[in-house]
């Protein structure tokens, strides 16, 4: 029997021990550590796990929770279908030159 | 709840379910609770949010995939069906992946064959297939109705829960109440009342006041000049203050001035061996489950791990339905809950926390073993088994939204989670570029339920 899991990520089945894998090889922002194990990019889009993962990554830099940088979340927060998405009108980002969030 | 009964097919076999429910509470009722397979371990899931918001419920529903069960309504002669993460190699390769998981590591995909080009090529597309999710529909979607645009609102109040019942009761100018569930006051207004109805509240002297304060909120919204929009969900908010709104399949967009952020809070019963074992759940979806969907439990043992106001109140709506409460406290109680639970001879334990869950090796349901906890008084280690486990953490404040806006969060672990960098609490508010004027209140301002349903009493 392996190890008993600890679930960091369901969506993405990522544990805390993967996750702490990838911050030893030199992940050490959320950022890059979402991108390279998949936390928070899943159907629930870190509803489940970005808490506890920023959680972990201050543990294990040794730092305050508030002062790790969190990752972009975008809209929408729920999947939607694309016949869904097709009848919204929203305003065309290009249109609009401000930075969005 | 109602009566009727409906058939649907399930993976082969007919099953008599009733009506009324969604298909993950009438999977459970019939003895399924394995509803999914999890990417790259093959790990049996279960509902856990029971709010559409995880990957753990996603089915085939009468050919489309990815439907999430533990929100949609059953209806008479549906084909329900399992579907797997790799779908595209079958069954022999999800039982590879099951064991084979282990023998992957972290990021390998950035790592294996990926010289020379051909090779990665090849690998990359031999492994894309395992990362998806079911097979595609058998038809194409229907096209959906238009989105309705609701124009410019001054002042919307999103959540109906005790401080989102407030905050509309005491904004200026025309109000839009939107909450998620049927009606307002939450899920606990609901499950408070039917527990007071039964007697089951008798004792818990703070679940009496809020429910007292909770029922005054909600006949005074009704009566005043709120727009109240309930089975309405915000799924977007968009550069420069835009929401989406969804009830059914249907989207609306409104604009608006000012936005109460009152959503509240999401279950996180934390990081533990077995956190994803089905079965394992928190406090909102076991209420969910029981208050919208009627979840049969008569008869079934469900322990409740943790603590707090919501902790008691599930307790006392499981008595209500027919089923054992077994409480294990985690943390400190207020000592007057703790002595109605002794009154009423729910099992209980304390001075342990929880350490893991698995599934008992019957099958039959689930086990949870114990260690002492941090504080003095605690015990050897403890076994217990039940039929579900649930969670009554901490919950964490509901944030998306907000931070699609453009509001700046921080981990604040003493208010929950994700909180606007600044929050000091319930009524704060800042200011999008751009954007509305945003207010946090209630538990997604980082409040305890415990202070949120203490200032619904005071209400009254």
């Amino acid at each position: 029997m392996s190890k008993p899991k600890i679930f960091l990520c369901r969506c993405e089945d990522v544990t805390v021990d993967e996750f702490t894998a990838a911050f030893r090889e030199g992940f050490t922002e959320l950022e890059s550590l979402k991108r390279y194990t998949g936390v928070g990019t899943g159907f629930c889009q870190g509803k489940g796990c970005l808490c506890e993962a920023t959680g972990e990554l201050a543990r294990l830099r040794e730092l305050e929770p508030g002062d790790i940088r969190l990752t972009t979340i975008r809209p929408p927060s729920e999947p939607l279908t694309f016949s869904q998405l097709a009848t919204l009108q929203v305003p065309d980002p290009a249109a609009d030159p401000e930075e969005t969030p | 709840m109602a009566g009727d009964k409906a058939t649907i097919r399930f993976e082969g076999r007919d099953l008599i379910c009733r009506t009324g429910t969604s298909i993950a509470t009438a999977l459970w009722e019939a003895g399924i609770r394995h509803l999914s397979h999890s990417p790259k371990y093959g790990r049996p899931r279960g509902v856990t949010c029971a709010r559409g918001q995880c990957t753990a419920c996603l089915m085939r529903v009468d050919g489309v995939p990815n439907v999430r069960v533990c929100e949609t309504p059953l209806r008479d002669g549906m084909v329900v069906e399992r579907q797997d993460a790799g779908a595209f190699y079958g069954a022999p390769m999800q039982k590879m992946l099951a064991v084979g998981g282990d023998l992957v590591p972290v990021g390998f995909y950035y790592k294996w064959f990926t010289k020379p080009a051909i090779l990665s090529r090849v690998f990359l597309s031999a492994i894309r297939p395992l990362t998806g999710v079911g097979r595609l529909p058998e038809r194409a979607e229907a096209e959906a109705e238009p989105a309705t645009d609701l124009g410019r609102i001054p002042t919307v109040v999103v959540g109906a829960g005790p401080a989102g019942l407030s905050a509309a009761l005491t904004s200026d100018g025309p109000v839009v109440l939107v909450d998620e569930n049927d009606a307002p006051g939450g899920l606990r207004l609901a499950a408070l009342d039917e527990a007071a109805a039964a007697g089951c509240l008798d004792g818990f002297a703070g679940l009496t006041s809020a429910r007292a304060g909770l029922n005054h909120l909600a006949e005074g919204v009704a009566a005043a000049d709120v727009d109240l929009r309930t089975g309405v969900r915000v799924v977007a908010g968009y550069h420069p203050g835009g929401l989406v709104l969804r009830h059914g399949a249907e989207l609306a967009t409104l604009a608006c001035d000012r936005l109460v952020w009152a959503a509240g809070a999401l279950d996180a019963p934390g990081l533990f061996p077995g956190n994803d074992v089905p079965g394992v759940l928190g406090t909102r979806a076991l209420l969910r489950l029981l208050v919208r969907d009627g979840l049969d439990v008569t008869g079934r043992t469900i322990l409740l791990v943790g603590g707090g106001q919501d902790l008691w109140l599930a307790a006392a709506l499981l008595e209500t339905r027919g089923a054992h409460p077994s409480i294990l406290l985690e943390s400190d109680d207020n000592g007057t809950d703790l002595a109605t639970a002794v009154a009423r001879r729910w099992p209980l334990h304390t001075g342990l926390v929880l350490d893991r869950a698995h599934t008992a090796a019957d099958g039959s349901g689930l086990r949870a073993e114990f260690v002492p906890g941090p504080g003095p008084g605690g015990g050897g280690r403890l076994t217990l088994d039940a039929d579900l486990v649930v969670v009554c953490r901490r919950a964490k404040p509901i944030y998306d939204i907000p931070y699609q806006l453009g509001v700046d969060l921080h981990l604040a672990p003493e208010q929950g989670g994700f909180v606007p960098r600044g929050c000091t609490g319930s009524g704060w508010s800042t200011t999008v570029p751009n954007g509305p004027e945003v207010t946090f209140v209630g538990e997604a301002a980082g409040e305890t339920p415990e202070t949120v349903l203490a200032g619904a009493g005071e209400a009254s």
